[in-house]
């Protein structure tokens, strides 16, 4: 056994899966259910399915249940191999198999699958295991339902926000949005958005020029559909008409943020009057509303060149530890992060989390009662 | 007794420490053991023995197990070939490569490596107390690792 993690961690991205799909069965009516008997359930990630992945069937090798079933789909193993291991205090699941519901042609068939999985998280996760909070996925075919489903779910004390994915029909700053956000704002809930299903459906292709050969190429174009989201968020100025929100953006790197912004505040000066209700520097938007996590954490040139970039990224509000379990490309909360100075590791590591997710530190009583 | 050579005999002295009875580690298996604190696999590869440290340079995964595997070896453009079937180790984690034989990563051998270790085949001479719950005979031998 290792040695156990002093500190307090909050994990912002825990993949858990079902063992067969039928257990969403008991949450949607007869009439999906029949559908899915005869098609399966017709979702599938970025790229819609043709690439690669990493590990073994993008798993981290040893995370397979013994009885043969999916990675990720066993609770127990979960407490045992991370929560338990690394002395997780909370734990933000994101779910895997229905996060491409927005790819789907159905809107309502979209929204069925969303509010099942929700129900399922909480029944089968959140309610078993208290260190679980989860995200309610929304489909975004027609946000006046995925503001409903939000309203339907946001009340549960085991649900700290929204989640998407990465690809869409159109940019997160729009106003196609607002009925989803109305919700969220009202509550001061966060949006979470997890990379993938770029290129999926009816999404737009997984990179500007089209579409990559190989899974390490469709993997670098997270960062450019992260800055195509946030680059309308504050142009669109949603930043402003939603100042209760937070959004957060997970996997899809952070060493590329700072110089972004860099560009993104130059070319303000000069373009600033086609956009007048963006009153300050793009960068002061970014560093007081949006949210990134850790993992996959790179190298860079050793720890000092990582330090710098944690200072010029602000990451002392704006990043968040994750682990990514059970995927192939996990991060280790022992040795992923370089060394740096114990304040910003404890912001990193949990603060930042427990201020976006509003999660109370949990007491030693509180630890006692579970 | 035939002895794996590795590329890293050390001069410093090791000592020998028992890992399993031959006839318990056939060709294609592999036996994670716990020596002086250390985690270290051993394997047998198609009758040859090696050792590694059971732990991942990159982030301390449970490097030993990991698949046991080929890869697609450096082409040209566009050409795949699947070679070097049962030398190469692949991380459980993130998936980085080791060959068995020398522990040298396959994508940076010269920087970027795991700890070998020297794995001998001998007759079982003196009935050891730790072992005694097995009657072995000269012709079946232990397997010991030099740690
Ligand atoms: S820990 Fe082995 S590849 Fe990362």
């Amino acid at each position: 056994m290792p040695p156990r993690a002093k500190e307090a961690i909050i994990d912002c991205d825990i993949h858990q899966r079902f063992k067969s799909h039928k257990e969403l069965y008991p949450y949607l009516s007869k009439a999906w259910q029949k559908d899915i008997d005869e098609f399966g359930l017709r979702l599938t990630t970025t790229g819609s399915g043709g690439f690669l992945n990493g590990g073994t069937g993008g798993f981290r090798e040893d995370s397979y249940p013994a009885d043969g079933t999916m990675a990720g789909s066993d609770l127990p193993l979960m407490r045992e191999q991370l929560l338990d291991y690394y002395d997780i205090e909370y734990g933000i699941l994101t779910g895997q198999d229905c996060s491409p519901v927005s790819t789907l042609p159905n809107a309502d068939y979209a929204n069925a699958i969303a509010s099942a999985y929700n129900d399922w998280m909480i029944e089968h996760w959140i309610e078993p295991e208290p260190r679980l909070k989860g995200l309610a996925l929304i489909a975004l075919q027609n946000p006046n339902q995925a503001a409903k489903e939000l309203e339907r779910v946001l009340d549960h004390p085991g649900i700290v926000g929204a989640l998407t994915q990465a690809g869409a029909r159109f940019p997160y700053g729009q106003r196609f949005y607002d009925p989803i956000y109305e919700v969220l704002n009202d509550r001061g809930m966060p949006f979470v958005v997890h990379t993938g299903g770029e290129g999926s459906g009816w999404n737009g292709n997984p990179t500007p020029v089209g579409y990559p050969s190989y899974y390490i190429e469709a993997r670098q174009s997270r960062a450019m559909s992260y800055q195509a989201h946030i680059t309308s968020l504050i142009f669109e100025g949603a930043f402003d008409r939603f100042p209760n929100i937070q959004w957060v953006f997970i996997e899809g790197g952070y060493i590329w943020l700072p110089t972004f912004l860099w560009r993104l505040d130059s070319d303000w000066k000069g373009l600033r009057d086609q956009t007048p209700w963006v009153t300050r520097p793009p960068s002061e938007y970014v560093f007081e509303r949006v949210r990134f996590t850790t993992q996959p954490m790179e190298q860079g040139e050793g720890p000092k060149s990582l330090l710098q970039i944690f200072e010029w990224g602000r990451a002392e509000k704006t990043l968040m530890f994750a682990t990514d379990y059970p995927h192939w490309d996990f991060d280790s909360p022992e040795q992923a992060l370089p060394r740096m100075p114990e304040e910003l590791r404890r912001r990193i590591m949990s603060e930042n989390a427990r201020e976006v997710f509003k999660l109370p530190v949990r007491t030693t009583e509180a630890l006692a009662a579970d | 007794m035939e002895q794996a050579t590795t590329e890293r005999a050390s001069t410093r002295t090791r000592e020998k420490h028992f890992v399993a009875l031959l006839r318990d580690l056939p060709p294609g298996s592999r036996k994670i053991v716990s020596i002086q604190g250390r985690s270290i696999g051993v394997f047998n590869i198609d009758g040859q023995f090696y050792a590694l440290k059971n732990s991942c340079p990159h982030q301390g995964a449970p490097l030993c197990a990991g698949r046991i595997k080929g890869t697609r070896v450096a082409t040209k453009p566009f050409e795949y070939v699947y070679a070097r079937e049962n030398e190469i180790i692949k991380c459980p984690w993130h998936g980085w490569e080791f060959e068995i034989s020398t522990g040298r990563s396959i994508f940076n051998p010269h920087r970027v490596r795991v700890q070998t270790y020297d794995v001998t085949v001998e007759a079982q001479e003196e009935p050891d107390p730790s072992i005694e719950m097995y009657p072995v005979t000269v012709e079946e031998g232990v397997v010991m690792v030099h740690v």
